[in-house]
């Protein structure tokens, strides 16, 4: 329910602070100490990275309902401009990640502006066409390494990571339950009715498609400075396909929906690397069953916030 | 006669589809504050002039001046900021968001936050917002949806879905209101209390209302000006009285059974 008056909940936002540092202090404390391994702080990143590309692909699919399939293509201009600027040019990281984040949203606007007149599979294939010109075009430069790749230094720790998720779901939280991400939802739930109510929706999906593609940039540069090499073939089809899964399990139009799977299926993932032969076969099981017993996704499209809720109401 | 405000006049209307004439040469105007109706028999154009009006589609030849100001060729969203709302035909509410969602996505018109706003949440955000869900729910409460705000609009009932369709028009704040057969589907006592809801709205906020309705006895009683559109020309025009007695409209439109309906 809409409360009477829209105000700051200073108790609740008092508890999500704690919260937030606790979960950080803690994990820090674990680092570096030690009884937080290597392979856990690679786990770590890992699921960090991937709720950073869930949460800004939930932004175009989930509430705007504009279906994109070459996320990745958003995830490897950030990772490339990024590593161009540490590795080549000696720019500090932090530089690096806001230069990511403002290619990849340039790339945003650039593909967004022609291609957002085209509807449905239209724009799928339109942007799944953009995804592999961008890798194409990565073989094809040699200052990059070209197939081979690019030698990154390891920059990525986690407080930058944490900090950047952490930032990153705020922006879009509080950017969906606004009168802006309201108009989002109306373009996604009716284009022509929502052009009737003054909803400028190529001006919205714009915005979506620049704000997703800023946070996948921004992926792209902890990325890129996570596992000391870059190559075109991460940034393939698969890719883009693995971020639409996490948005579509966790539940179209939920925000905690896309950051619980993606958290839940880069645990899966990295166990499974147990079985090489049988990895993918496992994964695959995984999905088919979520999706026979849950074909709304895991959240539907409720937020978890929403499930306090009610269980305060009925107490 | 006192001089009203011209709101809406077209002139040689016109648009082909492929080598299908829809709509030609259709003038009409519409005086502030009249409601005047815009009948014909199915597939006579009169959806596709509401959508030349409201910059679905551009006109192939022709003018549209709304308030003496040039707006054919306009995008939908600017008409409606510029005053011009429009319900259609086949309900299209926003299904899987609240009753409330609904109008306030209509209100966004009005709102003076930009996207920085929100995401920072300063205090224009909360100040906008608060103005916006105060006035939506004054909206609901006059149209008597007051008690179902929280419901998602594909469950609510048919009646009250065409209501909601009406609210969101006037979240808007229209000058011009286009309704586009609002009593389709609806048995005479939720007809009546629509026709109720209009009357009242348009005095409220003073509005000049262009309707296109099947139901005759609705039309008749309520309009004070008719045109009738058939194979997308206008073939008649005038009061309700003239209209009836028309040849052309008993032919084209009326045919030989509904003679005894308008006896």
């Amino acid at each position: 329910m809409t409360p009477m008056t829209i105000a700051p909940d200073r108790k609740r936002l008092a508890l999500l602070f704690i919260g937030i540092v606790a979960l950080y202090a803690v994990v820090q404390a674990g680092l570096s100490a030690g009884w937080i391994g290597r392979f856990y702080e690679n786990m770590l990143m890992n699921i960090g990275i991937n709720i950073m590309l869930a949460a800004s692909l939930h932004l175009i699919i989930g509430v705007t309902g504009q279906f994109s399939i070459g996320h990745a293509g958003f995830l490897a201009v950030g990772a490339y401009t990024s590593a161009v600027l540490t590795t080549k040019l000696d720019q500090p990281f932090f530089l690096a990640i806001l230069a990511a984040g403002v290619v990849a949203a340039l790339f945003g606007l650039l593909v967004g502006a022609p291609t957002l007149r085209l509807r449905g599979d239209y724009l799928a294939i339109a942007t799944l066409g953009f995804g592999e010109i961008v890798r194409i075009t990565l073989y094809n430069i040699d200052y990059v390494g070209g197939a081979a790749g690019m030698q990154v230094k390891h920059l990525t720790n986690w407080t930058v990571l944490y900090g950047a998720v952490v930032v990153m779901l705020v922006v879009i939280a509080n950017l969906t339950n606004s009168a802006h991400g309201r108009a989002m939802l109306a373009v996604r739930e009716d284009e022509v009715a929502a052009e009737a109510m003054g909803v400028p929706t190529t001006y919205y999906k714009v915005l979506a498609f620049a704000v997703g593609a800023f946070f996948a940039g921004i992926a792209g540069a902890m990325y890129a400075h996570q596992f000391y090499i870059i190559q075109p073939v991460a940034f393939s089809f698969l890719k883009s396909f693995e971020i639409l899964v996490f948005v579509v399990l966790g539940g179209l139009g939920s925000l905690s929906g896309a950051v619980l799977a993606a958290t839940l299926l880069s645990v899966v993932n990295i166990y499974l690397q147990a079985f090489p032969e049988t990895r993918m076969i496992l994964y695959s099981l995984v999905l088919i069953l979520v999706m026979l017993y849950r074909p709304q996704g895991l959240m539907g499209n409720r937020e978890l916030g929403d499930l306090f809720r009610r269980r305060a109401k009925e107490a | 006669m006192t001089t009203k405000a011209r709101v809406l006049e077209t002139k040689g209307l016109t648009i082909h589809f492929g080598g299908l004439t829809a709509v030609k040469d259709v003038d009409l105007y519409l005086d502030e504050g009249e409601l005047v109706a815009l009948i014909g028999p199915n597939g006579a154009g009169k959806t596709t002039v509401f959508n030349l009006l409201t910059g679905v589609y551009r006109p192939t030849a022709g003018e549209i001046r709304f308030f003496g100001e040039r707006i054919d060729g306009t995008a939908p969203h600017r008409l409606t900021r510029k005053g011009i709302a429009r319900t259609f035909q086949n309900i299209r509410l926003f299904q899987n968001l609240t009753v409330l969602d609904n109008v306030r996505i209509a209100y966004q018109v009005n709102t003076h936050h930009t996207f920085i706003d929100s995401i920072f949440r300063l205090p224009r955000f909360f100040r906008e917002e608060n103005r916006m869900l105060a006035e939506s729910r004054k909206l609901l409460e006059r149209v008597g949806l007051s008690a179902v705000e929280g419901e998602l609009a594909r469950n609510l009932p048919y009646g009250m879905q065409r209501r909601l369709e009406i609210a969101r028009a006037l979240a808007t704040r229209p000058k011009l209101l286009l309704l586009d057969e609002p009593a389709a589907g609806m048995n005479p006592r939720e007809t009546q209390e629509l026709m109720d809801l209009i009357r009242q709205v348009r005095e409220a906020f003073g509005l000049t209302i262009l309707l296109i309705e099947h139901d005759m006895s609705l039309v008749m009683s309520v309009s004070e000006r008719i045109y009738v559109l058939d194979h997308g020309a206008l073939i008649a025009h005038g009061t309700p009285a003239e209209v009836r007695k028309n040849p052309r409209v008993i032919e084209a439109y009326l045919g030989e059974a509904a003679e005894d309906a308008l006896a």
